[in-house]
């Protein structure tokens, strides 16, 4: 993604950038921004357009991106509610009878007995078998670390949506700007 | 949310552009809230459908599997996740309406401000 070519024009407070997404300048004064930028009024409005496009793909990315971590918290509670129901059940005597899927509408029973461990699926066709401590710490560990990215991520989407509307007013004012210049040009030279 | 423009010279500050920032983010939190309450809703009558069964051992889903569980058992873990999901639910409410109060409040300012110059319905 091109960098900005101009500083941020605000206060201190503003960052520059997040994690590679440029910050979209504030223009205080329209005038003043184009001289700065050396551009006349369409290309100035193309340069922000295309911004804007960035944005949008950048945009994308990162929604897609939580989509699969908002599927995968679930997905690990679900796992963790597994184990501990499977350890609970080793102080009784009792078995656990399930019935699961074997493929796709079909299902069959299993008899789990005094369950001492589990096998986690880790990825990348590797499973490991752990006590159900082990396996309750570790996917302990993995809902912490999906949930912290989460945070993390919903707060680059809230950076880039806000770099996304101070584009958009500064389209908005941009083209306002050159309307107000015409119809001034306009009322100066019907005058004359 | 769009800004329509009649070539006025209204002038933005970095007050305005951050209060339409934040009526924007608002505004994308109230539509997650609206989602989120739709499926916290559905679960709750789910969880009412069960209590009508009459069989001894229910097939409880647990994880990927259905784990055949005494029904005084279900009961109890139905209970327990209606009542997490009804208090999910409550604060889902009660923070749509601090939003759409904040929403309310920048409306104000900003019509204030701006007049016709911008625009802060839905399409």
């Amino acid at each position: 993604m091109a960098t900005s070519s101009s500083p941020p024009q605000s206060d201190t407070e503003v960052v520059a950038e997040r994690r590679g997404i440029p910050a979209a300048s504030f223009v205080k004064d329209v005038q003043a921004y184009l001289d700065q930028l050396g551009l006349d009024v369409n290309s100035t409005l193309a340069f922000q357009q295309e911004r804007l496009q960035q944005y949008k793909i950048v945009e994308m990315k990162l929604l897609a991106q939580q989509r699969d971590l908002q599927a995968k918290i679930p997905d690990i509670e679900k796992c963790l509610d597994v184990v501990a129901t499977l350890q609970a059940k080793k102080g009784t005597d009792e078995a656990l009878l399930t019935d699961f899927e074997v493929s796709e509408g079909i299902y069959s029973r299993a008899r789990i007995e005094n369950a001492d461990s589990v096998c986690l699926w880790l990825g990348a066709n590797v499973m490991l078998e752990y006590s159900c401590e082990e396996a309750t710490s570790l996917l302990q560990k993995n809902l912490e670390n999906a949930k912290a990215s989460l945070e993390v991520l919903v707060a680059d989407l809230q950076f880039l949506r806000d770099q996304v509307t101070i584009t958009q007013v500064t389209i908005a004012r941009v083209y306002n700007w050159d309307v107000h210049q015409r119809r001034v040009r306009q009322a100066s030279s019907s005058q004359d | 949310m769009q800004q329509a423009g009649g070539g006025s010279e209204t002038e933005v500050t970095w007050e305005d552009q951050q209060n339409i920032n934040k009526f924007g983010r608002l505004n994308n939190r109230y539509h997650e809230l609206e989602d989120e309450i739709r499926i916290a809703k559905n679960f709750e009558d789910a969880s009412n459908e069960l209590i009508l069964t009459d069989e001894e051992v229910v097939r409880f889903q647990i994880g990927e599997v259905f784990a055949h569980v005494p029904k005084d058992e279900v009961e109890m873990r139905i209970e327990q996740m209606t009542e997490t999901t009804t208090k999910h639910l409550e604060k889902l409410k009660d923070e749509k309406d601090a939003v759409v109060a904040q929403m309310a409040d920048l409306k104000k300012v900003l019509y204030a401000k701006f007049k016709d110059s911008i625009n802060l319905e839905e399409d």
